[in-house]
């Protein structure tokens, strides 16, 4: 149940986005054949419809005035939104520095700037935690799986000191 | 079929023992981690499968897809993030489960609830073989259709406490999986220019995106999983826990016996899976259950019901690839070509020219069942220290492990920075109640929702009036109705008999 007085603006970035991309589709397979399009009318026919009886309940709610159109929801509570932010920015910085550094340097760099934005500050953790990831992971994706990863200096030193081992 | 028949099935399966122990490892690790699929984990495996005799290779596959569905069910109640589609109404009462120091019973209770259902189905399904093959032939794209918006609306109903919200989330889910190129023309539709959405949105992203990264996120807010109390209760779990997860699976055998079977027939249905057996068990479950208030509060039927139902499907799959030569989901396709390459023809006859293959099949379903609850039980009360670790080390290890495991089902960077965005919109769903599970389900069923739906256009020229043309359709379509319709009478009784 909705509670008294509730952020109904967060209540429509969902339906906004989803409506974005009804008219996104329909713009952009209006060319196409019917076939190519008539699930996406389908579905995006009831999507709207069900849009338009979600902001029909909003508007009522607010005319009542049981709720205001702020998204205060979305950051609540205060207090962690630059811990969410920065989980966010470190994912995505990880993943841009994925090509150059290669999986297990981008993913140590990644935990260890993951766990100081979560508030950890002792100095062995901080280092250990960081090494059994990136390390683990080189094991199960690079060394066992042999998954495409991206390779970076870290992964061309072990790799050329296990040959040279191997040898 | 004879009994000296069916027992030296039993003799073999058992004999096979190395190779059904390490697919059950295997087969538990992937099902756990969120982003290993057991057909993936089959298709990196088809050196191994293509080189054994066949009956080793079958007996290793089987062991592993069965135990992968089992093991999903273990982040989905200790961390909210399902391993596998399957597994995602294990959330709405096992993770409830969790927060109250009940992680272990939960998980005891997933796991006989697996077994004891992947058994029963297994068993029924090597004495019904022959009838359950020709439950599929009922149904027609047209129904197709019907079942999927039926699936998809019993989910949206059922995991939201808002069914209009519900239904956004799905029919979102839906027009993102639309996503990619048609089925006719392979001409791409809403990719954004990028050619990595040619081939639709990966599931593996989604769902890391939509349960693993935006629970993280939420999770931030909080010191622990569990409360102080549950934490200290948590602290204190003995192996009576166990026992006591044993016993209540005990009490509840009939429960678990009638949800296995809607696993089982879904499953026959192709393309159905898991996911909508898991939720059509639980809302069965949640409607015949005297107190239906109390679901999603963390009680034991709301775990026993979805758990027993994916693994009922894991039978079920298999009844149209063996008796018909449709394999009822991807899994079973990989299987098949491993079938195939070994020289077998799939089909009615399988059952006359080859029956030790065709029984052998299901006889080793159910010997692996019971080395899984022999393998995993004692585990449980291991895995449920993971609501202990403060969120300060879970988030980053969540966060970034899972943004990791989205790379390896395409190898594509890409996918790793989709699993971004769905996580920023998984978070905010969850922030404003539309549940990320109906968007999930919807992108999972989106393409062949679309294949089923055009291929019935196609047959009425272009005339929506086909899909109320059969009378298994229209009375589909009247479940669907009802679907919506009583939790809304339910909710008015009970708001009139409180004033």
């Amino acid at each position: 149940m909705e509670k008294e007085n509730s952020s109904a603006g967060a209540d429509l970035v969902i339906p906004a986005l989803a409506l974005a991309f009804v008219v996104y589709f329909f713009v952009s397979t209006a060319e196409l054949a019917w076939e190519a399009k008539a699930n996406a009318i389908v579905i995006g026919t009831v999507l709207v419809l069900l849009t338009i009886a979600q902001v029909v309940r909003i508007v009522l709610r607010l005319a009542s005035r049981r709720a205001n159109l702020g998204v205060a929801v979305l950051w609540e509570p205060r207090d962690v939104v630059w811990k969410r932010l920065g989980m966010v920015a470190v994912t995505a910085a990880f993943i841009a520095a994925l090509p150059w550094l290669g999986l297990t340097l981008s993913l140590w760099l990644g935990m260890l700037a993951a766990l100081w934005i979560m508030g950890l500050r002792r100095p062995r953790i901080l280092v250990v935690l960081p090494l059994a990831t990136a390390g683990s992971c080189y094991a199960l994706f690079i060394a066992v799986l042999d998954a495409g990863f991206p390779r970076g200096p870290l992964e061309a030193l072990l790799g050329s000191l296990l040959r040279f081992g191997g040898a | 079929m004879t009994w000296q028949f069916l027992a030296d099935q039993f003799a073999t399966q058992f004999g096979l023992w190395w190779v059904i122990w390490p697919g059950i490892l295997l087969g538990i690790v992937v099902g756990i981690l969120p982003g290993f699929s057991p057909q993936n984990t089959l298709i990196m495996l088809l050196p191994l499968t293509l080189a054994v005799p066949v009956e080793q290779a079958f007996a290793f596959m089987i062991a592993l897809y069965c135990a992968n569905h089992l093991a999903g069910g273990v982040p989905a109640i200790l961390v909210r993030i399902p391993g596998s589609g399957g597994a995602a109404a294990t959330t709405l009462d096992g993770y409830p489960m969790a927060r109250k120091g009940q992680a272990q019973q939960a998980i005891v209770l997933s796991f006989t609830a697996s077994v004891f259902g992947g058994l029963i189905t297994t068993l029924a399904t090597i004495a019904l073989l022959p009838w359950l093959s020709q439950l599929g032939l009922y149904l027609r794209s047209v129904e197709m259709v019907v079942v999927m918006l039926f699936g998809l609306t019993l989910i949206a109903v059922v995991a939201a406490k808002d069914a209009l919200k519900g239904l956004i989330a799905g029919f979102f889910g839906l027009m993102i999986g639309a996503i990619g190129t048609d089925h006719i023309y392979d001409t791409p539709r809403a990719t954004f220019g990028f050619l990595e959405l040619y081939d639709g949105v990966p599931l593996v992203a989604a769902l890391i995106g939509l349960f693993a990264i935006s629970e993280a996120l939420v999770m931030i807010e909080e010191k622990l999983i569990v409360t102080e109390d549950a934490r200290e209760r948590a602290m204190r779990s003995t192996w009576a826990d166990t026992w006591e997860g044993i016993v209540i699976t005990g009490r509840k055998w009939w429960h678990i016996t009638w949800t296995a079977f809607i696993g089982l027939f879904i499953g026959i249905v192709p393309g159905a899976g898991a996911s909508i057996a898991a939720f059509v068990a639980y809302q069965q479950s949640r409607m015949w259950s005297k107190t239906p208030e109390l679901y999603g509060t963390g009680i034991p039927e709301g775990v026993i019901a979805p758990e027993s139902a994916n693994n009922g499907v894991t039978s079920g799959t298999l009844v149209p690839m063996m008796a018909l030569g449709v394999p009822g989901g991807s899994t079973a396709a990989v299987m098949m070509i491993v079938l195939q390459y070994h020289g077998m023809v799939m089909g009615p006859r399988l059952f006359t020219t080859n029956p030790e293959l065709a029984y052998g099949v299901f006889v080793s379903m159910a010997v692996a069942y019971i080395f899984m609850i022999l393998t995993i039980l004692p585990l449980a009360r291991y895995m449920a220290r993971i609501v202990l670790i403060e969120t300060t080390y879970l988030v980053p290890i969540i966060i970034l492990v899972t943004v990791v495991a989205a790379f390896v089902e395409r190898q594509y960077l890409f996918d790793m920075g989709l699993a971004l965005i769905f996580g920023v919109i998984g978070y905010i769903a969850h922030k404003t109640n539309y549940h990320v599970t109906a968007m999930l389900i919807g992108i999972i069923l989106g393409p062949l929702f679309e294949q089923y739906l055009v291929r019935s256009l196609r047959l009425s020229e272009g005339n929506l009036m086909i899909l109320f043309s059969s009378p298994l359709a229209n009375v589909l379509w009247g479940l669907l109705v009802l679907s919506l319709v009583v939790p809304l009478v339910r909710g008015w009784k009970r708001r009139v008999s409180r004033s």
